[in-house]
């Protein structure tokens, strides 16, 4: 069906986890290179993540090297690559893959041909401001910004633009030259201020937009010219607040047809404009009060609305992107059978609403003592998100909420009542992360409703939604026992923990008492039409409503806890450890349940698990999906000890995955960190490898270790991969250790789920697949036999892992310098010269 | 305050009530969209119906003056799941939920709508109706109630009025008009007449028009007298016309073409829609509870323009011999995307070439 013939693509992987990087890209691009292997193409992936999942995918061969010109040319060169497919790998392959064409030799033989958007298409979105000019010349509601030197020249400029303006200099001295001109007086003193600072004498002025709101619009178009949008959602924070950094709301709630109408033509005289086969985020500031929109910022690439909007809509976003990138018409895509067969064609709508809550390090960063900004503003500093999936707003609020694990108590209604009045109003104004607790404080306090939408620009719909919130919780919390009011926190999304809390009880009462009244969660399923159509869906969320949709999968089936949000320290690789458990379970033929709540995690991609819970990972949301799914095992992330007891409570059969809470990724100053690596299959212990740790930079030792005499006697219940630590002074790189006691100063941890990545993809062991067959008792004979010899594999040795290279001043502006080898929030890896 | 509805198949529903506490019967259908509640409420096509909407929370864009479809709201119900008390109107009193009171029109919200339209999607549209108690005397009016058919005489205008502008001379009859036509068509400048569907062939020929318009309208076609369908093959063979959701249905049935039931109705904005001859596909409001048979179609005068390619409805016919053509679908975009405003282009495009030939 294709128009255009594929012998050999390349894919551009994303590269290590940053800000605004989390599994997204590694996520679709393992869900789409089966799709082109079953079309007889050759796939050849090249990424540096050692979490990339996909580079472990047997539908590609997996170049695993950094993201280099160099790399990528040679790579294109060796495997005869005639296609490269960047859109998957988001803005930095876009980016790579741009410099490496302009960067192309005569040597290098012909450019490859590339998908989704033609080269020069590629350049231009590259290039911020040609690709502004573009859509401006093209009559698309583009903010453009002007240089200007003399001063009739800026007061022209403030009749046609009118305030707000944002003013900044051109080539400042100094970094931040921002300034936000808001009263006709502030004007000329403003512009001095900029002349002054710039070493031109020159300005930029342009439309500021703070305190619009915020829409983004995801759309597909045809190599035909075919457009279809894929959803919307809103911003509750307005523009000033970074996209990431806001509550999320799909679908848009507060948004009239006509405007959201207007969007949309924008969004697709973009993609025309582009020429784009493909997928598509348009980013639009709104301003309610004159009716005008800006287009702000274009992606058309995968991105984390992207992977969101497939899980928030139910709709295959990947499946078609990557159809469409290869030449396929809309109406010729053909899906999986468990989607409907007009799935692909028809814009997907929502009858539920998912609200995105963003997750803060501040909290990590705090318990280390490191000082950083609070104050939200248009730089991320969200290192993770969460997604609450609801029939209401406040449901869905409520279960992103409880999604975060946050401590009932953090959003415990009384917990701002410290705050002074005029603290609060300051914190209205410039908003922290705990900004939805002190909207409800300020609603408590009596402020009226178009005060605070005025002060804080957010809408007022938002507020009724919080002062309902707010009563709620206050006629739970007075009305102790009551059924009314049980009925009524629980749909609105209170957990069992939540209501115990306010009663002082605990939260098996409240269950008994709830399953006594027949107050029983009911399971929607998610899917893309609303209900219209029958469709096979797999996702389903909670709330509490007459039917109930989801019924048991199988008798046998594993159930597996995701880790919910990225955090830092965490990282992607707990994503990581859990999508390769249920492909493994799926391996061994069980049917497979995944509960989770982090659209940029791999785990939800849409094909992995055989049924989906989009929900919260409390214990009283685990037990409701228990009970209905009643699972043979359920696999938990070692570190949610209090779900572990639990679920044990419960006597449920929980199969633990090792692993710690978060810790400093690595040693600090001039110390080396060993590890001494070994696997307990449950019954014995086997030794690994020995790594070594020193700022930031992690090594295998090329030494064949045999396990020393404590070792041998230990026995590790629980199956996994294991690490005995200890410190030294000095930071040389050794290539042997002694080993033969190691009974001082060292301690047994489970190996974090980031190592366990990097190990296993240096030694081609798959080390999570032999963990779940150990789980489950399903090691074979060939498993046995590459363990007591795995100590004396052969080994790569000339990579490490390394902490990525993030930006940590730019976001967060600690007061001292954050050592990133302490906080990982990304890793790559390295090529080293053997001694 | 807890309200019940009830379906003539005997399932009922528990809600609270808003709006008026008022009792209405009518026919119940639901609709997928996710924006444009009022217009949708305002539309005179769903004179007599119930509207269930799967989008979860509804009213919170507000009551908004541009987002009349009609000055009065014809429909009987609206059952929501959640309901957003927002106003946006500058004199800071209209909501949702005003609205339907000051029009005496009953709402139900915190209903398992999503049930309900899993219900619906199988038995397809039925009688119901709004009450206080669920009990057998509510169940015995409702079996007994006979629904009105007469929904184009309660929604059309009786007398002609005009809607001036320095263009076209453009002639709509009226079966239920939604201002978004007049919007479409003030966008044109046309100068419009809008005239009682019970007009006669001369009454419009007088006028000299451009173009003439057959508007959307509410109700089964095939229950309008026989003199409209009189009045169309005459109009077509006088000047470019354009049939429009009802329209398009008389435009269809004065071509011998036959309607039928369609056995999933379409109330929503997702669907995709075919330009037959140049396999472009795009996205507009639907509303649309019959469809013409595509093989029972008089081939030799007319043919299929548009198709709905979820279940290959017909959505548009074109005259072999005149330049009459007709949309099922509704391309004034109020609500819904606006890529099918494409069709009014198409229009004024034949009324240009028609008089440039023709004077």
């Amino acid at each position: 069906m294709s128009n255009i013939t594929v012998k050999n693509i390349l894919f551009i992987g994303a590269g290590s986890n940053d800000f605004g990087l989390e599994a997204e890209h590694d996520a679709a691009i393992y869900q789409v290179m089966p799709e082109l292997k079953g079309h007889g193409i050759n796939v050849f992936l090249i990424d540096e993540n050692p979490y990339a999942l996909s580079l472990e995918s047997l539908a590609a061969e997996a170049i695993w090297q950094p993201l280099t010109v160099e790399n990528i040319k040679h790579v294109i060169k060796n495997n005869h690559i005639d296609t490269v497919l960047p859109l998957f790998g988001g803005t930095r392959a876009v980016r790579l893959w741009a410099t490496t064409v302009q960067q192309w030799e005569h040597g290098d033989g012909p450019v490859p041909r590339t998908l989704g958007l033609s080269i020069d298409m590629l350049l231009r979105v590259n290039n911020l401001p040609n690709l502004t000019r573009y859509m401006a010349d093209a009559g698309l509601p583009v903010l453009t910004s002007h240089v200007v030197k003399a001063q009739d020249d800026a007061n022209e400029l403030l009749r046609e633009l009118q305030i707000p303006l944002m003013i900044r200099s051109l080539h400042p001295k100094t970094t931040n030259t921002r300034q936000m001109v808001e009263r006709l007086d502030e004007f000329e003193e403003a512009i001095d201020y900029a002349k002054k600072q710039s070493m031109t004498q020159e300005i930029i002025i342009s439309k500021a937009i703070n305190g619009l709101k915020e829409v983004s619009m995801e759309i597909l178009r045809d190599f035909r010219g075919n457009k279809m949008k894929i959803g919307a959602s809103e911003d509750m924070d307005p523009i000033g607040i970074h996209t990431a950094d806001s509550l999320s709301v799909a679908p848009t709630l507060t948004i009239q047809d006509q405007v959201l109408e207007k969007m949309r033509t924008y969004a697709f005289q973009v993609a025309d404009l582009l020429g784009l086969q493909g997928i598509m985020h348009v980013q639009f500031a709104f301003d309610d009060s004159t009716g005008a929109i800006y287009i702000i910022k274009v992606s058309p690439y995968v991105d984390q609305m992207a992977s969101r909007m497939a899980l928030v809509t139910g709709y295959p976003v990947m499946l078609v992107a990557i159809n469409l990138a290869m030449g396929i018409a809309l109406e010729d895509i053909v899906l999986p059978h468990d989607f409907g067969e007009k799935t692909a064609m028809m814009e997907p709508m929502m009858d539920h609403v998912a609200v995105k809550l963003p997750i803060f390090p501040f909290g990590e960063l705090e318990e280390s003592d490191v000082s950083v900004n609070r104050q939200l503003n248009s730089i991320q500093k969200s290192v993770g998100s969460t997604i609450g999936f609801g029939r209401t707003f406040i449901e869905a609020l409520e279960k992103a909420i409880r999604s975060a694990h946050f401590n009932n108590a953090t959003f415990s209604p009384t917990n701002m009542a410290h705050i002074s009045d005029d603290a609060l109003i300051q914190q209205l104004i410039h908003p922290e992360d705990n900004r939805v607790l002190l909207l409800i404080e300020a609603i408590k306090r009596g402020y009226e409703i178009d005060e605070l939408a005025e002060l804080t620009n957010i809408d007022e719909f938002y507020f009724y939604q919080l002062g309902h919130l707010l009563q709620l919780e206050l006629k739970v919390e007075n009305d102790a026992d009551s059924i009314e009011s049980l009925r009524l926190g629980k749909q609105f999304g209170l957990s069992d923990g939540l209501i115990a809390l306010f009663w002082n009880t605990n939260f098996t009462n409240i269950r008994s008492l709830s399953k006594e009244h027949q107050i029983e969660a009911t399971y929607k399923a998610l899917e893309p039409s609303a209900g219209e159509f029958p469709e096979n869906a797999r996702q389903y969320y909670s709330t509490f409503e007459e039917e109930n949709e989801s019924v048991q999968v199988s008798d046998n089936t594993v159930m597996v806890i995701g880790s919910g949000a990225f955090r830092l320290g965490d990282a992607a690789s707990g994503g990581y450890a859990t999508t390769i458990v249920l492909s493994e379970l799926r391996r061994l033929q069980y049917h497979t349940i995944i509960m989770n709540n982090n659209a940029n995690d791999a785990t939800l991609m849409q094909n992995l698990a055989d049924k989906q819970y989009l929900e919260p990972l409390e214990i009283s949301d685990v037990m409701k999906v228990v009970e209905l799914e009643n699972p043979v095992a359920i696999i938990v992330p070692g570190n949610r000890r209090k779900l572990i007891t639990a679920l044990r409570e419960l006597d449920q059969n929980v199969l633990i995955l090792p692993k710690e809470k978060h810790m400093p990724s690595g040693p600090v100053d001039d110390r080396t960190e060993f590890a001494l690596n070994i696997f307990s299959d449950g019954q014995q212990i086997y030794p690994v490898n020995m790594t070594q740790h020193v700022a930031g930079e992690l090594r295998i030792i090329s030494q064949i270790i045999e396990l020393p005499k404590q070792l041998a006697q230990t026995h590790l219940e629980n199956p996994g991969v294991y690490q005995v630590i200890w410190y030294e002074n000095g930071h040389d790189w050794v290539d042997h250790v002694e080993i033969s006691d190691i009974s001082y100063d060292t301690w047994l941890r489970p190996m974090p789920f980031g190592q366990v990545a990097f190990i296993s993809k240096v030694m081609q062991v798959q080390w999570v697949r032999i963990t779940v067959r150990a789980l489950l008792g399903r090691l074979t004979e060939q498993d046995q036999k590459l363990l007591e010899n795995v100590n004396k594999l052969t080994l790569q040795t000339d990579v490490s892992l390394v902490a990525a290279d993030v930006n940590y001043d730019l976001h967060l502006q600690p007061i001292e310098p954050i050592d990133g080898t302490r906080f990982e929030l990304g890793v790559n890896i390295q090529y080293y010269d053997q001694k | 305050m807890i309200r019940h509805l009830i379906l003539e198949d005997g399932t009922t529903f528990e809600g609270l009530g808003f709006g008026a506490p008022a009792t209405t019967f009518g026919e119940i259908i639901f609709h997928t969209a996710m924006t444009g509640y009022q217009e949708i409420i305002t539309d005179p096509i769903y004179d007599g119906q119930m509207i269930v909407f799967s989008m979860p929370v509804v009213g919170a864009a507000g009551i908004h003056a541009e987002a009349y479809e009609s000055v009065k709201p014809m429909i009987r119900g609206m059952i929501v799941h959640d309901l957003a008390e927002v106003s946006v109107n500058r004199q800071r009193r209209m909501n949702l939920d005003r609205f339907l009171k000051q029009h005496n029109i009953p709402g139900l919200y915190q209903v398992d709508t999503r049930k309900l339209i899993r219900h619906l999607r199988e038995t397809g549209p039925q009688k119901a109706t709004i009450v206080d108690y669920a009990d057998d005397h509510a169940v015995d009016q409702l079996v007994a109630t006979v629904l009105t058919n007469k929904q184009v005489q309660n929604t059309a205008t009786s007398k002609p009025y005009a809607n001036p502008g320095r263009g076209r001379h453009i002639v709509v009859i009226d079966f239920g008009l939604k201002h978004g036509i007049l919007r479409m068509l003030g966008d044109y400048d046309a100068n419009v007449s809008v005239l009682p569907y019970t007009t006669s062939v001369d009454e419009v020929l007088t006028l000299d028009p451009d173009g003439v318009i057959l508007s959307t309208g509410p109700g089964d076609p095939r229950s309008l007298p026989e003199s409209v369908l009189t009045l169309i093959r005459v109009l077509q063979t006088k000047t470019p016309l354009l049939g429009i959701g009802l329209g398009h249905e008389l435009f269809a049935l004065a071509n011998d073409a036959t309607l039928v039931p369609l056995p999933s109705e379409h109330h929503g904005m997702n669907h995709p829609i075919q330009e037959i001859i140049s396999k472009q596909i795009f996205y507009a409001m639907q509303g649309q509870g019959y469809a013409v048979d595509e093989t029972l179609l008089d081939r030799k005068k007319l043919f299929v323009t548009y198709r709905d390619l979820v279940d290959g409805a017909v959505q548009g016919l074109r005259h072999r011999d005149y330049p009459a053509f007709s949309v099922q679908f509704f391309p004034d975009a109020a609500p819904g995307p606006y890529e099918a405003t494409a069709v009014f282009a198409d229009f004024f495009e034949t009324v240009e070439d028609y008089v440039e030939h023709h004077s």
